[in-house]
């Protein structure tokens, strides 16, 4: 195989594993525009979702896939509950517009999840393996998984959906409205505690399908979320705190240079560059480098 | 009243003297080493998380910095840790000059993930290392056994005795910076940046500063512990829950205050040793318990368990800006 398609491969697994990052970045995303929250807990609620896939797969004995809308809906319903019982008492305590006490409370439920999967599920990695996803197609000299695909496929549509969603819907656009100025929101009749709740809510639904999507390409364990919840924190400061559309865009990029970087240098390398190109994006451009500037 | 608070102090000091004679367990010995040694690092991240209310997430980064510099130090050249824990605080000042200055452009949760990834970024580049830094695999102190001046002895006693003197060091540093015009500069910056800036403070010389002193400080913490257990790798080092629990204890405790880290530091590791006891050791079941203390207390009391004892306070003998608050 030539250098060329080697690098054209790695390009183009990158954008499938970057589709799923962008998915998980966008839940991240949309609670930060709206509520100006950081939820560290972001990360475990995705492998909270994997958890959920891998059991009632083997339970119910159906496709992974099939899975999907059943988990995003648990994640859904849970998120509503950590922001209405949890995180709304702490954040009507604070006044200031990025409350730190939510961040700090957030972190506790990262450690909180992570421990708690592991003494019900044990260290071991567990996967999801299947005929299915060993299968591939060829194109050429290139060749994909099935799973590369449905992720791909499946993440584009997901990250379309909820980008119209907001955009172009009236519930999106009272979300976005609450976003921007809560207050004027609420003397136009807005319940801004609601759209929190759906928005924190709103905001797990891309871990339901990134969680399903991601089985068949990685292994799952107990503190698989630390690592998927860094990169998607990498992926919202590229793609911009609160844009959507930049945090698609984000995602897709850390994917790629992830895939590609792996051919020219060390994984390990690889990491520590993607962390600097985050660290000199804060630095340079703080808005990110997709977002608007107009903080 | 001052009178007896001057036979209280004193009736501690004794404790503290005392305590490792009571204790033949040194398991048990151990465990309030490492509780104080907690403390320490708790107060560390209280100049710059507590006082001036910047939210670090990455002090394992001057943890680490310590400790691999008094081993390298020591392995490679022979020089006492003792000479290499000032070494290493020096380099963790320098390393927190260099990036604190790009990191305090930003603010609240992006400082933070800045600091989270400033130490993932070491992790990565230590456990890449070859040989002289140990790569992944880490390093071992070599054991001399008895050998003070070189920061090793067989007795736990010895490590006892330093980690209360690093402790109190810590309190009279926070007290010494609560007290200056620096510290109310800090305070300034914790409770409105924009104000503090307006009225002629340089913020971002200011925190800086203060970040460079708490990283040294934690530099030194990172010493002793590499001294204590012989043992470094880049893992535990550098480890985002390491970073986490320094932060917690202190916010639990209550930030921005003299005795909440000390406070942050025993309760939670009594609780979470009594965790360990009762669930036999079970994994996770440790850190389940402090995951819980952490949301319980944020939840009822963002500004911590000491504020939560002044509130059960009779009001009668309440003091009025005893602690400093948090906004």
């Amino acid at each position: 195989m030539s250098t060329t398609t080697i690098l054209l491969q790695a390009l183009l697994n990158g954008v499938a594993s970057g589709s799923i990052y962008a998915l998980i970045a966008l839940g991240l995303s949309l609670q930060f525009g709206v509520m100006k929250i950081i939820n560290f807990a972001h990360g475990s609620l995705l492998m909270i979702g994997m958890y959920l896939a891998v059991w009632a797969t083997r339970v119910l004995g159906v496709h992974v896939l099939v899975m999907i809308p059943i988990v995003t809906v648990v994640l859904f319903v849970i998120g509503f509950f950590i922001q209405r019982w949890l995180i709304e008492p702490i954040y009507r305590k604070e006044a200031t517009r990025e409350p730190l006490g939510v961040l700090i409370f957030t972190t506790g439920l990262w450690i909180f999840l992570d421990n708690m999967m592991l003494i019900l599920a044990g260290p071991d990695y567990q996967s999801l393996s299947g005929p299915w996803a060993n299968q591939v197609v060829i194109f050429g000299n290139l060749i994909f998984s099935y799973p590369q695909i449905a992720a791909f496929v499946i993440a584009t549509l997901v990250s379309g959906a909820l980008v119209l969603t907001l955009r172009s819907t009236r519930i999106g656009r009272i979300i976005r409205a609450t976003g921007q100025d809560r207050e004027a929101a609420s003397v136009l009749g807005i319940d801004s505690a609601k759209i929190y709740q759906l928005s924190f809510a709103l905001g797990l639904t891309p871990l339901g399908v990134a969680g399903c999507l991601l089985l068949p390409l990685y292994p799952v364990n107990p503190f698989v979320g630390d690592v998927f919840g860094l990169r998607a924190f990498v992926v919202v400061v590229l793609g911009g705190m609160g844009s959507i559309g930049g945090a698609f865009w984000g995602g897709i990029l850390v994917g790629i240079m992830e895939s590609v970087g792996a051919q020219l240098m060390p994984v390990l390398v690889t990491e520590a560059l993607i962390f600097a190109v985050f660290l000199a994006v804060l630095y340079v451009r703080p808005a990110g480098l997709f977002g608007l500037e107009h903080e | 009243m001052l009178a007896r608070s001057r036979a209280l102090t004193l009736l501690a000091a004794a404790a503290i003297v005392a305590l490792p004679f009571g204790i033949s367990n040194p398991y048990a010995l151990s465990i309030i080493i490492l509780a104080l040694l907690y403390a320490y690092l708790a107060l560390c991240w209280n100049i710059i998380g507590g006082i001036a209310g910047q939210l670090s997430l990455g002090h394992a980064a001057w943890f680490g910095i310590g400790a691999y510099t008094s081993t390298v130090l020591f392995l490679h050249w022979g020089i006492s840790p003792w000479i290499g824990m000032l070494a290493g605080a020096v380099v963790a000042a320098a390393g927190a000059a260099l990036i604190g200055t790009p990191c305090f452009r930003l603010r609240g949760a992006y400082f933070a993930l800045a600091t989270i990834a400033a130490t993932m970024i070491l992790r990565i580049l230590v456990e890449n290392s070859n040989e002289w830094l140990g790569g992944p695999r880490g390093l071992d102190v070599k054991l001399l056994r008895d050998a003070p001046l070189q920061f090793q002895y067989t007795r736990k006693e010895f490590y006892y005795a330093i980690v209360v003197a690093l402790t109190a060091a810590g309190l009279l540093v926070n007290r010494a910076v609560m007290r200056s015009r620096f510290g109310h500069y800090l305070v300034a910056i914790r409770y409105d940046q924009e104000a503090a800036l307006a009225l002629g403070v340089d913020v971002q010389r200011c925190k800086v500063t203060a970040l460079a002193l708490s990283a040294a400080l934690t530099a030194i913490g990172g010493t002793f512990y590499a001294q204590f257990v012989l043992f470094i790798n880049p893992d535990e080092m550098f480890s985002i829950s390491l970073s986490i629990q320094i932060a917690v204890i202190c916010i639990i405790g209550g930030r921005g205050t003299l005795w909440g880290p000390v406070l942050g530091a025993l309760v939670l590791l009594l609780v979470e040793e009594a965790a360990r006891r009762v669930t036999g050791g079970m994994a996770g079941a440790d850190m389940i318990v402090y995951s819980l203390v952490l949301m319980i207390v944020i939840s009822v009391e963002p500004r911590g368990m000491l504020a939560i004892l002044d509130r059960l306070r009779p009001p009668s003998r309440a003091q009025p800006a005893a602690h400093g608050e948090v906004p």
